[in-house]
């Protein structure tokens, strides 16, 4: 099997060396003191009003990272659903977490678990309430959706990343009244979640998310070196596009910006236009 | 000794021959369940200040490797004439990465699966509400696993694949298990239905240009709207000829198919595109993060 490697495209290892630095020297900056702006994301501001709404009713709040494998996107989902859990801890509001994924299923469960320790209120905490349902798409679907539906669910959070299976829980969701937030970075669910939801946060909004709940100067700072770098592809894409337009899309710049192998193509060419 | 002679000199466990292989994989899997069941323990007596010090140094020295595997170069032909150019010394690891990757996966898997079950079981002894339901899966789960286990060791040739087994398992699986997945699927399309309506409703500016923007895109992709446009409007198919006056040239852009086109490949995909972006450097954040243990969250 083979594997990608740097040395296939150099200039792409220098944007992700690129992207690293200004995420860290942020961090530092932040943990320094310096004092950082995070706009108002809509969404988020609705959790609160989600779970106020489901401890008035007395009706339990669903949190579902999906099909989500364990890792970044997983971690992050999870990172929502514990700030989500200490909320609701306050209000000993019922809670259910279902998973898909058995590895996240186990993550969970210690989140969770933290999350009412945090709160002050071990007690709450109930390991049944932490369910992996199945890691088969639509046996998992039809486990959440019959859950939503018996259990009359008041709040759904999903956060995480979804497949097909997506409109099934925001639906089910929609059918039984319940305020819906959902979080993803799968761009072809997204349309579904903003149809179906009340609240949709879409793509980087997702990782955002943690830092715009906590505060957290750390996860501040890693936004802004997100932002950053977004900068830093919106100028490439405008350079490419001035540099296309001037010199041609055959022109060595152009293979160095959008081909594998560009780096070694351009380097060529700029050591042959040198020896000449 | 004669065996790992053996394992040396044929490299891989499964070119031993039978008996050796079967020891040798039963010492192997035991010795990695008397590891985990000892090292848990010993975690769990550390202080947690000691515990966080493991595991965010096991933390980065995993994203370590992986980072020094990508960023490290392939090809050393120029120094190590017989290397091979598209891997490092590092590379050959990754496989038995994931392989580690996917027995604590299959470990987790363990754990859901008995806590799904003991809820189940408690939920059907308590005579909780909706028990019923808990004694439906539960008895899928035995029925469906045993015939499972079964089949696996029947393909296997260590049990015999008897009519019986074989319509059983035919029963449950093809006919139901997948028939019921076939209608959980079929049921988005309802569900796509009701969504569309009410984000399709014209409540504002926004949602009439959704609106209207989906039809011409709908009909656009269908034979409907190629119809309308070149055979009931008349309009001309195919790209303009050269030199073309400007009406010349809208004639051949305004039909149905065109329009929808221009509008998902001009208008969808660059704004997926920049979600992408946004996604992917999001991802990254995260994972320095990670890798770094700054991430508090569920850490």
């Amino acid at each position: 099997m083979s594997y990608q490697h740097a040395q296939d495209n150099w200039f792409a290892a220098i944007v992700i060396g690129f992207i690293a630095l200004a995420v860290l020297v942020n961090i530092i900056r932040a943990r320094m003191g310096a004092q950082l702006y995070i706009r108002r994301i809509p969404g988020l501001d609705a959790i609160d009003e989600a779970i106020g709404r489901s401890t008035e009713l007395g009706r339990p709040v669903t949190m579902i990272p999906g099909m989500t494998a364990f890792g970044v996107v997983a971690v992050q989902a999870l990172t929502i659903f514990k700030y989500i859990t200490k909320q609701i801890a306050r209000f000993a509001t019922p809670m259910r977490l279902l998973s898909g994924d058995p590895t996240v299923f186990a993550v969970a469960q210690e989140a969770i678990y933290d999350a009412y320790n945090e709160a002050g209120r071990p007690d709450l905490y109930d390991a049944d309430n932490i369910r992996f349902l199945s890691d088969r798409q639509f046996a998992f679907a039809s486990g959440v959706a019959g859950l939503i539906q018996r259990e009359r669910v008041a709040a759904s959070f999903m956060f995480g990343e979804f497949f097909a299976e997506s409109l099934i829980f925001a639906e089910t969701g929609n059918m039984v009244g319940a305020i819906q937030i959902a979080g993803t970075v799968s761009f072809t669910q997204v349309p579904f979640f903003v149809a179906a939801c009340d609240y949709t946060i879409i793509g980087e909004e997702f990782y955002a998310t943690s830092a715009y709940l906590s505060r957290e100067p750390v996860l501040l700072g890693s936004l802004v070196g997100q932002d950053i770098a977004k900068l830093l592809f919106a100028l490439t894409t405008l350079g490419g596009v001035v540099a296309a337009t001037i010199a041609g899309t055959d022109a060595p710049i152009i293979k160095l910006l959008g081909q594998p192998g560009g780096w070694d193509a351009f380097w060529s060419s700029v050591l042959k236009g040198g020896g000449q | 000794m004669h065996m790992l002679t053996n394992l040396m000199a044929q490299q891989t466990i499964w070119q031993l021959p039978e008996g050796s292989r079967v020891l040798l994989a039963t010492l192997i899997v035991l010795g990695a369940f008397v590891l985990i069941l000892g090292l848990v323990p010993v975690l769990q007596t550390l202080p947690p200040r000691g515990r966080r010090a493991i595991i965010v140094t096991v933390t980065f020295l995993a994203g370590l490797f992986f980072a020094a595997e990508f960023f490290l170069p392939v090809d050393w032909t120029a120094i190590f004439p017989k290397d091979d150019p598209k891997r490092n010394f590092l590379t050959p690891a990754i496989q038995p990465a994931q392989n580690v990757l996917q027995i604590i996966g299959a470990l987790a898997l363990g754990l859901g699966t008995f806590g799904l079950v003991r809820l189940h079981l408690r939920n059907a002894v308590q005579r909780r509400a909706q028990w019923g339901y808990s004694i439906v899966l539960l008895v899928s789960f035995v029925v469906m696993a045993t015939l499972s286990i079964l089949n696996t060791l029947a393909e296997k040739e260590i049990v015999e694949r008897g009519p019986v087994l074989k319509r059983a398992f035919s029963i449950l699986f093809d006919y139901t298990l997948v028939q019921l997945d076939a209608a959980m699927f079929s049921l988005i399309a309802f569900y796509i239905f009701s969504a569309a309506y009410r984000a399709f409703r014209i409540r504002s500016i926004e949602a009439s240009i959704l609106m209207f923007t989906a039809m011409l895109v709908m009909i656009g992709v269908v034979p409907l709207g190629a119809f309308i446009s070149y055979t009931l409007l008349g309009l001309p198919e195919g790209a303009s000829p050269e030199g073309a006056n400007f009406l010349t040239q809208l004639e051949h852009s305004i039909g149905l198919p065109k329009i929808a086109d221009w509008v998902l490949t001009q208008l969808n995909a660059p704004a997926q595109r920049a979600i992408e972006f946004g996604v992917g450097i999001g991802g990254l954040a995260m994972a320095i993060r990670l890798w770094l243990s700054l991430e508090r969250g569920v850490t």
